[in-house]
């Protein structure tokens, strides 16, 4: 059997609040008499990622995504469970652990604000001891790929957010880790830059076999890049498994879009419902489980003369957010 | 070792350039430190004038001692501004503490490299002057044991008050808002050391003779080099005891600061 | 005006959620006033009167200077400057009150509650430890009252033509220490002007300076009586009169400057 290279068995983590005012008053009782409330971030997460695997991981704010990956990258030592990464357990021998991650967050740097870039990059070739030869082919390819060299010599203060995140991609990655981090990492992007980032990541994730676990809001990123999602609320895993298959299941209504020659009369029938309409333009709205399109076109058709027609589906966007929204997930799945 | 040198110089190398490169603002920074911490030992001399002595201390033995305090904290301040709790403190509510932590490096070596504000120099400059002025004034007879133990001293002090700084910034991990009343046992302990340790009420003596130990970092040693008795119990051998007492607050410091760190990963902020 | 008050209510419910900071100042304060009044009976060291001045009013002229060091922001003030820098002085600029009163509306509240908090409360608890000098007659009591307004109006003045210099140059903040650094000395707070040599309290009273603090703190210690009193009054209205002039002029200069060249 091949190892997983990361295998999480009952993860949780349990916060301990201190329950006081601010105040010296209550800072002192605090002190004399501690109040604790327990607030479980992480409950009971288990799952695992083969080599290579590209998984995006899920959930609303304050869901626990942050708390894993804190743990994943060793910053956080948990309540209870394990975690192995490629062998390692992230908390302990924090220097041996880390040298083989990567990790890049939107919204922090992790580059030397007044440096040039090319001096940052110099500097984290000491601190990861990269030999000079990989060091070498790792910076020309990263160049080339990620168009660097426009920057190389400016401070990072002077850079565009897009040509920040790219230098942040060439930082995390110059020591070769097998497994990377990606928080956020094409927030505040245009459709272009967001592009090339995207891009780029697959390349890494296909050519080098680097695993990758990638948390974001936009969920157009998820799309674009993971097969395989895990969602996370509350603490617990609501779901893991292709993205693909989540969609089928929980995807809302279909839509189609029609200009009528006369005005539409009909509220509801045969498993379509109107749910706007203006003037000789109607939407209509049917369950694409139980009703194909070809078959709600024919069905509007026998009742209405159509000059023109539009089959809307919702995005995966729209589906997860329903998901989160109607908590969807926490009922279990119909026919399990 | 030889790596851990060769990294602390590059990222204090890093820390250095980049303020250098805001020139003026830069060089105001340096002067304006020199003024501010001047100022008092201006104002020390002026009434003076006045009074001759402060408890048998003459203006000469005053700036010895001062001087030695002010060389000793500003050099401090300066080698240890990245536990600075203050500094500190924001590092990390940005998240660049955890930053560091995802390197592949020891974490101390980091935060001491991870902020060297140069324009504290100003502050040792300023100690090195007044300094330079007791030395004259009061005549000091130096003999070769003299001359050598003035840089055990001095470091002596750079570590202590640099182990309170530590301990500053490892409480940050509790309370992520500096604890102002840290700031009392360092540059109140620093103001404290610029007189004889005789002149303050009982309890204020006892506390930094037996909580915190700063009377054997400046006011002993300097008995030693003014050739003064001691108004304390302690033994003349005691003015020996510099590199002691920095060394074991500095070996307590750094405990605390392990404790803290294994307290920040079990709770994050 | 009804603007005006509405920042300084503000900026007095501010200070009420800064309680934990209010008393470590309050305990920084008090522990250095310590050290200072040991200071200071070491140099008397027996003598029981020095140029009008005698131990126990010394050691009263450092609790009460260390209780106006916040009231009166001795130790600097970069408000200004830092909005200037950071650009949110355009938002400030469009307001109904001119820049020196928005601030001035800013600082009151603060300044109050640090009066109370790091000023009575400091003087309160240090005289547990020193005789402090209390004044008993009311008429006192109002001239002590009058002429800290005026130093504090002095002070405000002061602070902010200092902070205007960052209208002028990038590195104000250095400007702005070096001016600090001056009036701390000249103003009395680091020892009391009437201890320094004659020379020197000469040339302090050719400043506004001992007017920010020397004065009020001598007023409150009974030292200045009669015809030294009003004089010492008078010198304080002429000082703020001028600075306050000064500041005007130099704040349309500045805001000339700034909207001519952009910043």
């Amino acid at each position: 059997m091949i190892p997983k290279m990361i295998d999480v068995k009952h993860l949780t983590k349990t916060f301990r609040q201190a329950d006081h005012k601010r105040d010296l008053a209550g800072t002192l009782r605090q002190l004399v008499a501690p109040k604790y409330r327990e607030i479980k971030a992480v409950e009971d997460v288990s799952f695992s990622l083969d080599r290579g695997e590209f998984v995006g991981y899920l959930g609303p704010n304050g869901a626990g995504k942050s708390t894993t990956i804190k743990m994943l990258t060793g910053l956080l030592v948990p309540s209870a469970g394990e975690v192995l990464v490629d062998g390692m357990i992230p908390w302990k021998q924090r220097t041996q652990y880390v040298a083989r991650i990567g990790a890049v967050f939107g919204q922090r740097s992790s580059l030397w604000w007044d440096l040039p870039v090319i001096d940052s990059l110099e500097l984290l070739q000491s601190l990861y001891k990269i030999p000079a030869q990989r060091f070498k082919s790792n910076l020309a390819e990263y160049r080339a790929l990620l168009q660097l060299d426009e920057f190389l010599g400016s401070p990072v203060r002077s850079l565009s957010l897009g040509q920040r995140m790219r230098a942040e991609l060439c930082a995390a990655l110059l020591h070769d880790p097998k497994l990377l981090f990606l928080d956020e990492p094409t927030i505040g992007l245009d459709v272009v830059a967001k592009e090339r980032i995207r891009r780029f990541v697959q390349h890494i994730n296909r050519e080098r076999e680097t695993t990758i676990i990638l948390t974001t809001h936009d969920l157009s990123d998820i799309e674009r890049l993971c097969k395989r999602v895990i969602i996370l609320d509350h603490g617990r895993i609501l779901y893991d498994g292709l993205l693909q298959t989540l969609v089928e299941r929980f995807e809302g209504e279909h839509l189609i879009r029609l200009t009528l020659v006369n005005s539409p009369q009909l509220i509801a029938f045969d498993g379509l419902r109107l749910v706007s309409s203006d003037g000789i333009q109607a939407v209509y709205a049917y369950d694409h489980h139980s009703l194909s399109g070809a078959e709600a076109l024919r069905k509007l058709q026998e009742k209405y003369e159509v000059i023109d027609f539009e089959l809307v589906r919702p995005s995966v966007e729209e589906t997860i957010r329903r998901i989160y929204e109607e908590k969807l997930l926490l009922e279990p799945p119909p026919g399990s | 070792m030889r790596r851990t040198v060769i990294l602390y110089f590059k990222l204090i190398g890093i820390q250095i350039r980049s303020q250098l490169e805001y020139r003026v603002s830069f060089l105001m920074d340096v002067v304006s430190t020199f003024i501010l911490n001047f100022s008092y030992f201006v104002a020390l001399a002026l009434i003076l004038e006045r009074f001759g002595t402060v408890a048998g201390w003459t203006l000469g033995d005053l700036a010895f001692l001062a001087g030695l305090a002010e060389m000793g904290f500003g050099l401090m301040d300066l080698v240890f501004s990245g536990f600075d709790p203050d500094g500190f403190s924001q590092f990390v509510r940005l998240g660049k503490f955890d930053q560091m932590l995802l390197r592949p490096v020891n974490i101390s070596l980091q935060v001491f490299g991870s902020r060297f504000l140069v324009r504290r120099l100003g502050r040792f400059v300023e100690g090195c002057v007044i300094f330079g002025i007791g030395a004259g004034l009061a005549h000091i007879q130096w003999t070769l044991g003299k001359v050598l133990y003035l840089p055990v001293v001095l470091l002596s002090i750079v570590a202590g008050m640099g182990a309170l700084f530590v301990v500053g910034g490892t409480l940050i991990f509790w309370t992520v808002q500096p604890v102002v009343v840290v700031n009392i046992v360092t540059y109140g302990g620093n103001e404290l050391m610029s007189y004889p340790i005789t002149i303050y009420p009982r309890w204020i003596q006892g506390f930094f003779t037996y909580v915190i130990p700063l009377v054997f970092l400046n006011y002993l040693p300097g008995l030693y080099f003014l050739n003064k008795p001691g108004l304390l119990d302690f033994p003349p051998i005691f003015s020996f005891a510099a590199p002691f007492a920095a060394a074991l607050m500095l070996f307590l410091a750094f405990q605390f600061w392990r404790f803290g760190l294994k307290h920040y990963q079990s709770t994050g902020t | 005006m009804r603007y005006i008050w509405q920042l300084v209510k503000n900026s007095f419910r501010m200070q009420a959620t800064y309680r934990t900071a209010l008393l470590a100042g309050l305990l920084t304060n008090l522990f250095f006033g310590f050290l200072r009044a040991a200071v200071m009976l070491a140099l008397y060291q027996g003598q029981t009167s020095v140029n009008g001045m005698s131990i126990g009013t010394a050691v009263s002229y450092v609790a009460v200077s260390q209780g106006l060091i916040a009231f009166l922001t001795i130790f600097g003030y970069f408000d200004v400057m830092r909005s200037v820098y950071s650009g949110d002085v355009a938002a400030d600029l469009i307001r109904p009150a001119s820049l020196f009163t928005t601030w001035m509306g800013r600082d009151i509240g603060r300044s109050i509650v640090n009066l109370i908090v790091r000023g009575v409360l400091l003087m309160a608890i240090f005289s547990f430890f020193f005789d402090v000098v209390l004044p008993t007659s009311l008429l006192q009591w109002v001239w002590i009252g009058f002429s800290l307004l005026l130093a504090w109006g002095i002070s405000f003045c002061w602070r902010f033509l200092v902070n205007l210099a960052s209208f002028w140059t990038p590195d104000a903040t250095g400007v702005g220490r070096m001016a600090f650094a001056l009036s701390q000395l000249m103003c009395g707070f680091i020892l009391p002007l009437r201890l320094l040599p004659d020379w020197f309290t000469h040339l302090a009273n050719f400043t506004p300076f001992p007017s920010m603090m020397n004065s009020p703190v001598e007023i409150y210690l009974g030292i200045l009586n009669g015809s030294q009193l009003f004089s010492a009054i008078f010198a304080q209205v002429l000082w703020l009169g001028l600075l306050y002039v000064v500041c005007r002029v130099v704040l349309a200069a500045g805001i000339k400057k700034l909207v001519i060249q952009g910043g």
